[in-house]
């Protein structure tokens, strides 16, 4: 991923709901413009993340395997 | 000298941790003094049977310093610091708190200000003032469009809007209103229920009667003036009565003594519950940010848990035991019907069938609660 986040939100060993409602947290707090990046141990976030930024109309960067974490990343479009 | 062991809370948490260890351990031994401010006890699952006027609720409500047994001392008063370092609790009238353990109790905050427009317009029954004036409405019903849901996670009893909309479907069925009303539940995740097998579950029944579903809906804001709620996602869907269970923090002292994370809520040791490395300082109940329910059963297991702990290092042997994460909680699913879920950390709960025994256990679990539970004897 070339793109540098201008958020990371560490959410690695919180269960779901959590990193879903971390990304909700800070996109209320960003810009328009901004990119927002999750770290998640949790499964369900690969699905859970994707699905809310599809729904809230945000850009999904990528959705990446990292070591042993998955890491979302979105940009706030509006 | 006897360890003092100083809990910080007079609610569900609290007052069964108070009385367990009572039980555990001498009063030679062992000093408890229970720090909290409020006068009475309300038992907070009857909410949902009270909307409909299904229980009294005098039934529900005892005075808090009745519940506590012989040899916890009591002391009602707002704490209004918590210094862990220098292990010193302060309060509203001026007394400084001394402990060789620090249990900290002191469960959630509404913040309905958290969302525009919720005062004016939004109805509750996750407190008794609430709920009492929720039950006029329904009385007063006549048939429209009602929303229901939460406005934000994480809520106490996350199924408890699930079971108010259950019984919203009865009462209404049997009024003979179902006909003239649309039930709308809206939740902030991309399904019914955070757990997926449980979420399954609700939705099927859900769709069986009809309630439509709205899912990937955080609330933004509410417009009183021309009756809409409207989702961070974009959506809004107009309403004659709302139904939203406000915003939860944790309380602003504990954000005010430097403990909390950014949402008032307590981070501590998933297996031991203490506070960082503190190995005297524990949190217990709603006021943690565990990823667990925030439920009364959750404060019963872990006030088993921490009881045994405090009760063993008191007489100077070891605790190797880990708190497992474990909830067991029964939630209504429709007039005489009721799942109870069992879970921990490692395992989800099952929701396969519900049954008119759950439902039972449910409906009078204020007496068992209140002769049993809360003294820590169950
Ligand atoms: C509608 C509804 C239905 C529910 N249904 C269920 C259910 O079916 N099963 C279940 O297990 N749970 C259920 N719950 C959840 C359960 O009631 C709570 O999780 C439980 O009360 C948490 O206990 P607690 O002691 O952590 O917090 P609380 O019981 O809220 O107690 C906190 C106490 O701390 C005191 N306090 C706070 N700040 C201070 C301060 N600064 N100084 C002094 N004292 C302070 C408060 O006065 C209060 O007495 C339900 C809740 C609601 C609202």
């Amino acid at each position: 991923m070339d793109v540098k986040p201008d958020r990371v939100i560490d959410a690695r060993g919180s269960y779901c709901p959590g990193p879903l409602m971390e990304l909700i947290k800070a996109y209320k707090q960003a810009k328009v413009g901004e990119i927002i990046s999750v770290y998640s141990t949790d499964a369900g976030t690969k699905k859970d993340a994707p699905a809310w930024i599809s729904k809230s109309g945000q850009e999904l960067v990528g959705v990446f395997d990292r070591n042993g974490y998955y890491e979302i990343v979105m940009k706030k479009v509006k | 000298m006897a360890s003092k062991v100083l809990i910080v809370g007079d609610g569900d948490a609290g007052t069964i941790m108070a009385n367990k260890l009572r039980f555990h351990t001498d009063i030679k031994d062992v000093e408890i003094t229970v720090v909290g401010n409020s006068k009475e006890h309300y038992f907070k699952p009857d909410g949902v049977h009270i909307s409909f006027s299904m229980i009294d609720y005098k039934r529900s409500v005892k005075p808090t310093e009745f519940l506590f047994n012989y040899g916890v001392n009591y002391v009602r008063d707002e704490v209004t610091r918590i210094d862990v370092a220098d292990k010193t609790v302060s309060t509203k009238s001026g007394r400084n708190l001394d402990y060789d353990y620090l249990i900290i109790a002191t469960g959630d905050r509404f913040t309905p200000e958290d969302i525009p427009g919720y005062e004016t317009d939004a109805k509750h029954f996750y407190d008794l003032p609430h709920a009492l004036e929720l039950q006029k409405e329904i009385k007063s019903f006549k048939g429209g469009k009602i929303v229901i849901g939460q406005a934000s996670i994480p809520i106490m009893c996350p199924p408890a809007p699930y079971e108010f909309t259950f019984l919203l479907e009865e009462y209404l069925n049997f009024h003979g209103l179902k006909d003239k009303t649309e039930i709308h539940y809206i939740y902030p995740l991309n399904r019914v229920f955070t757990i997926p097998n449980v979420s399954d579950f609700v939705a099927k029944r859900m769709e069986e009667r009809g309630i439509i579903t709205h899912t990937l809906f955080n609330v933004e804001s509410v417009d009183p003036k021309n009756k809409k709620i409207q989702s961070l996602e974009g959506e809004s869907i107009n309403y004659d009565l709302l139904v939203l269970i406000p915003p939860h923090r944790g309380q602003k002292v504990i954000t005010d003594s430097g403990l909390a994370d950014d949402s008032g809520y307590i981070d501590v040791d998933k297996y031991k519950l203490n506070y960082k490395d503190y190995d005297n300082v524990f949190a217990i109940g709603d006021a943690t940010n565990l990823p667990v329910s925030k439920a009364g059963a959750t404060a019963h297991f872990q006030s088993m848990y921490l009881s045994n702990r405090i009760a063993s290092e008191t007489s100077g042997n070891i605790y190797n035991e880990l708190y497992e994460g474990d909830v067991a909680c029964t939630t209504v699913t429709g007039y005489e019907k009721g799942v109870t879920l069992y879970f921990n950390y490692n395992k989800p709960p099952k929701a396969k069938f519900d049954s008119k025994l759950d439902y039972f256990l449910k409906w009078q679990s204020a007496d068992t609660f209140f002769s049993s539970m809360v003294r820590g004897v169950a």
